[in-house]
C-alpha cells in the first residue's frame, strides 16, 4: 500500500534548500551593496586626492609665474621717476599681461592701462584690498584666479609686488594670458600621473578644450572623448563613459582650469567583485555543509525511524500480530513503539477470544446438527428385512448435508440423503428445516413424490436467500422390497442387484426443493430383491478434491463399490470414507461427506414377490 | 474466474471462463445485481466454464428467478460436464440453455 503524497525527507529538503538559497541570496545582495557603497567612497577619496594634488600643483605653477613677471614689471618701474598709464601700456605689451595698475602709498591707483582705473581705491574692495597689505610690511601678494569685485563675469588673477619708492604695482592676468605659459609645465606634471592602474587626470581649460590628457585629443572639446561636465557639480563622483570605457569620475576648477579624474569602474569595483566573489564561493561551501547536515540529521532521527515502524505496521496489517515494533532511539519513538506494541497485543487478545467463541459455537451447531440426525446403528435391532447404515462426514466449517430414514407406517422405510446449498450457519439452519418438513410431510401419508412437492412449496416460502436442497428419498415397502422414490436435483445413487454389480440409477431427476414454487415431482419405482443394495451419497464423496484438483468421481466410487461385494453396509460406509481420504490426502476436505447405504435382507417368511 | 461483461442497451452478455464456485459465485452475484436493472435479455455464456458447484447454481437460479418477472434468460455454450451438472439437480428443466 502506498500512499501519495510527499515524503517528509523531500518535503523537507525543499523547505531548507529555499531557506538556504534565500539566506544566500540576502547575504550576497547586502555583500554586494555594502561592497559597493566601499568601493564608491573609496574612489571617490582617490580621485579627490588626486585632484587636490594637482590643483595645488597648477596654482603653484601659476603664483610662480605671475609672481616671476610682476617682479620683472617692478624691477622696471623701480628705474624710473615717473610713470604715466602709456608708460604702463607700453610694459603690458612687453610682458603679454593684459593689466597692469600703479598704487601709490594712500593706495590709489595712480597709473593703469585702464585709465579708467586711475583713482580708484584699492582699499574699497574685499579683493582689491587685499593688496593693502604691501604697503607695509609684506613684499609680495599673489591670488588666486577669481572673479573680479566690480563684474564678477569678468575673472583675473592678480599679483602685486611693492616698489622700492613706496606704494606697489599689480599685475592682472587672464587665463588665456597665462595658459600659453603654464601649459606645459602642467602637461608634464599631470601626464604621467596614475591614478590607480588605469586611472588618469585630464586637464582642461576655461572653454573645456584638452590640455592635457595621456588618451590624446589635446585641443579637442571634452565632449569628443565623452566627457560632459555641465551635467555634474565640481567634486562630486559620477560615471561617464569616456573613451569607450566606463568610469567614475570627478573634477575640480583650479586657476581657470578644470581637472578631471577618471578611473575605469572595472578597476574600482575590482576589489568588491573580488571580496563578493571570494565570500560567495564560501558561503556556498557553508551552506551547502550546513544543508547536508541538517538533512542527514532529520533523515537518520525521524525519517528512518518512521519507516522502521512503517515496515512492522506493514507486517502487522499483512497480518504478522507477532511482529514488534522496536524504535527506542528517542523518546517520542519508544511511546508511539509501546503505543503500537499494546493495542497489536489488545487486538491479538480480541481477535483470539472472537476465535475461540467462534469456534465453540460452530462446534455446538456441529453437534446439534449431528444430534439431529439417527447416529444408533443399528436403529431398528428388530427388523432383519433390511440393515441400513449412514454416515456424515462434515467438513471443518458446518455444512448442509444430511440424511435421515424413519417409519412413515409400520411395513415403510423412509430414508433419505440432502445436500442443502451453501455453507455455514445458515446452511445448517436451512437443513434443519428441511429435513423436518420433509418428516412432516411423509409421516402424513403421503406418496414420496407427493412429499417432495409439498416441502418444495413449503420450503420456497420466504427463502429470500435463495437456498435450495437436493434430495432423494425412497419409500422401502419392507414387506416387498418394493422401493418409490423421487429425486429432487440429486446425485444419482448406486444400486446393485444381488447377482450383479452396482449401477447409477440414472432417471429423469426433478429440479431442486426451495429452488422454484410450483414444481411438481414425479414417483418412480424400483424393486429390490433380498441382498440387494442400495447407496446414497453427496457430491463431497464424487467431487472430493486432491491437490492435483483431480475429482475422486463416479468412476472410482462405482469401482470402489463393485470390488467389495461382501462388505456390509457399515463397513461399506467405511470403505468409501477411507478411499476417499487416501486420494485427497492432503488436500483440504471443503465439502461434507454424507452417504447412506441400505441392504434389503427380504422377509423371513419368504413372499412370492421375492422368489419370483 | 474471468468474468466479461457486455452490456448492449437492454441486453446483458455474461461469459464466464474458470471455475463457478463457493469462492467466485459472489463475483457472478455481485455483477449481475449491478447491472441487471433494465435488462430483458440475458445471456450468459458458459464456453469457458470448467466447473459449477451449488453455490453456482444458486446464483443461476437467482438469475432466473429475477429474469422470470423482467424478460428471458438464456444460457449458451454449456459444455458436457455442466449440461451434467444441470441434469442431475433438474435445472435443466428451468433453465433456456441454447
Amino acid at each position: 500500500m502506498k500512499n501519495k503524497g510527499q515524503k517528509i525527507s523531500q518535503a523537507f529538503q525543499r523547505w531548507l534548500l529555499a531557506l538556504v538559497a534565500i539566506a544566500f541570496l540576502t547575504s550576497t545582495a547586502f555583500l554586494w551593496f555594502s561592497q559597493t557603497r566601499l568601493s564608491e567612497d573609496n574612489t571617490h577619496n582617490l580621485l579627490k586626492l588626486n585632484i587636490l594634488d594637482v590643483e595645488q600643483d597648477i596654482k603653484d605653477l601659476s603664483d610662480e609665474n605671475l609672481l616671476k613677471v610682476t617682479h620683472r614689471i617692478a624691477k622696471e618701474l623701480n628705474k624710473k621717476d615717473s610713470v604715466s598709464s602709456f608708460d604702463l601700456m607700453v610694459l603690458a605689451d612687453k610682458h603679454s599681461v593684459p593689466e597692469i595698475n600703479l598704487i601709490d602709498t594712500n593706495g590709489i591707483i595712480s597709473a593703469s592701462t585702464f585709465p579708467n582705473f586711475v583713482g580708484f581705491d584699492m582699499s574699497s574692495g574685499t579683493q582689491s584690498g587685499a593688496f593693502m597689505v604691501l604697503l607695509e610690511e609684506q613684499n609680495e601678494l599673489v591670488q588666486s584666479y577669481q572673479p573680479l569685485t566690480y563684474d564678477e563675469n569678468i575673472w583675473r588673477k592678480y599679483a602685486g609686488v611693492a616698489l622700492k619708492n613706496g606704494g606697489f604695482v599689480q599685475v592682472g592676468y587672464d587665463s588665456y594670458s597665462f595658459y600659453e605659459d603654464i601649459s606645459n609645465k602642467i602637461t608634464q606634471s599631470t601626464r604621467n600621473r596614475h591614478i590607480g592602474e588605469n586611472g588618469s587626470i585630464i586637464v582642461a581649460d576655461e572653454r573645456l578644450n584638452i590640455v592635457s590628457n595621456r588618451g590624446g585629443y589635446v585641443g579637442s572639446e571634452l565632449s569628443t572623448i565623452g566627457i560632459d561636465l555641465d551635467n555634474f557639480a565640481p567634486e562630486t563622483l559620477f560615471t561617464v563613459t569616456v573613451q569607450s570605457v566606463p568610469s567614475y569620475c570627478m573634477y575640480a576648477i583650479s586657476e581657470g582650469f578644470h581637472i578631471i579624474a577618471v578611473i575605469p569602474q572595472s578597476e574600482a569595483v575590482l576589489s568588491r567583485n573580488v571580496s563578493v566573489g571570494i565570500t560567495t564561493v564560501m558561503e556556498v561551501l557553508i551552506f551547502a555543509a550546513l544543508f547536508l547536515l541538517i538533512y542527514y540529521l532529520i533523515k537518520k532521527l525521524v525519517v528512518n525511524n518512521i519507516e522502521r515502524i512503517n515496515d512492522s505496521l506493514a507486517k502487522i496489517t499483512d497480518g504478522d500480530l507477532n511482529e514488534v515494533v522496536d524504535v527506542r532511539s528517542h523518546m517520542e519513538f519508544a511511546n508511539l513503539s509501546d503505543d503500537i506494541n499494546s493495542t497489536v497485543d489488545t487486538l491479538k487478545k480480541y481477535i483470539a477470544d472472537a476465535a475461540a467463541r467462534i469456534d465453540a459455537e460452530l462446534a455446538f451447531a456441529k453437534a446439534i446438527q449431528h444430534s439431529a440426525l439417527p447416529s444408533v446403528f443399528p436403529p431398528y435391532p428388530n427388523r432383519k428385512e433390511f440393515d441400513i447404515w449412514a454416515t456424515m462426514d462434515t467438513a471443518k466449517e458446518v455444512g448442509g448435508d444430511f440424511y435421515d430414514f424413519y417409519f412413515v407406517n409400520e411395513d415403510t422405510l423412509a430414508f433419505l440423503i440432502a445436500d442443502v446449498s451453501g455453507k455455514g450457519i445458515p446452511a445448517a439452519m436451512f437443513m434443519m428445516n428441511a429435513k423436518a418438513v420433509l418428516k412432516s410431510y411423509a409421516e402424513s401419508g403421503l406418496e414420496v413424490n407427493k412429499t417432495f412437492t409439498l416441502a418444495n412449496e413449503k420450503l420456497c416460502e420466504g427463502n429470500e436467500a435463495g437456498m435450495f436442497v437436493t434430495a432423494w428419498m425412497g419409500f422401502l415397502n419392507t414387506k416387498t422390497g418394493e422401493v418409490t422414490f423421487a429425486n429432487a436435483g440429486h446425485n444419482p445413487p448406486l444400486v446393485r442387484h444381488a447377482d450383479g454389480s452396482f449401477e447409477y440409477l440414472k432417471v429423469r431427476a426433478g429440479f431442486v426443493l426451495a429452488g422454484m414454487e410450483g414444481v411438481k415431482y414425479r414417483k418412480n419405482e424400483l424393486q429390490l430383491a433380498a441382498n440387494d443394495v442400495i447407496y446414497l451419497y453427496t457430491d463431497g464423496v464424487t467431487e472430493a478434491t486432491n491437490i492435483n484438483d483431480e475429482l475422486y468421481g463416479e468412476v472410482r466410487l462405482l469401482d470402489l463399490l463393485n470390488a467389495h461385494k461382501d462388505a456390509t453396509m457399515e463397513e461399506l460406509c467405511k470403505l468409501v470414507l477411507d478411499d476417499v481420504f487416501a486420494f485427497t490426502g492432503e488436500a483440504p476436505q471443503f465439502d461434507d461427506i454424507t452417504m447412506v447405504a441400505l441392504k434389503y435382507n427380504g422377509t423371513s417368511e419368504p413372499t412370492e414377490e421375492v422368489q419370483s | 474466474m474471468i468474468i466479461d461483461k457486455q452490456l448492449n442497451g437492454s441486453e446483458l452478455i455474461l461469459s464466464l471462463t474458470g471455475r463457478l464456485d463457493t469462492t467466485t459465485a459472489p463475483e457472478l452475484e455481485a455483477v449481475i445485481k449491478e447491472n441487471i436493472i433494465g435488462v430483458t435479455n440475458l445471456v450468459m455464456d458458459f464456453a469457458g466454464l470448467e466447473y459449477l458447484s451449488s453455490a453456482g447454481l444458486r446464483v443461476i437460479l437467482s438469475a432466473q428467478k429475477t429474469m422470470n418477472k423482467q424478460g428471458e434468460m438464456v444460457i449458451r455454450n454449456v459444455n458436457e460436464t455442466i449440461n451434467e451438472v444441470f441434469e442431475i439437480t433438474g435445472f435443466i428443466d428451468i433453465l433456456t440453455i441454447e
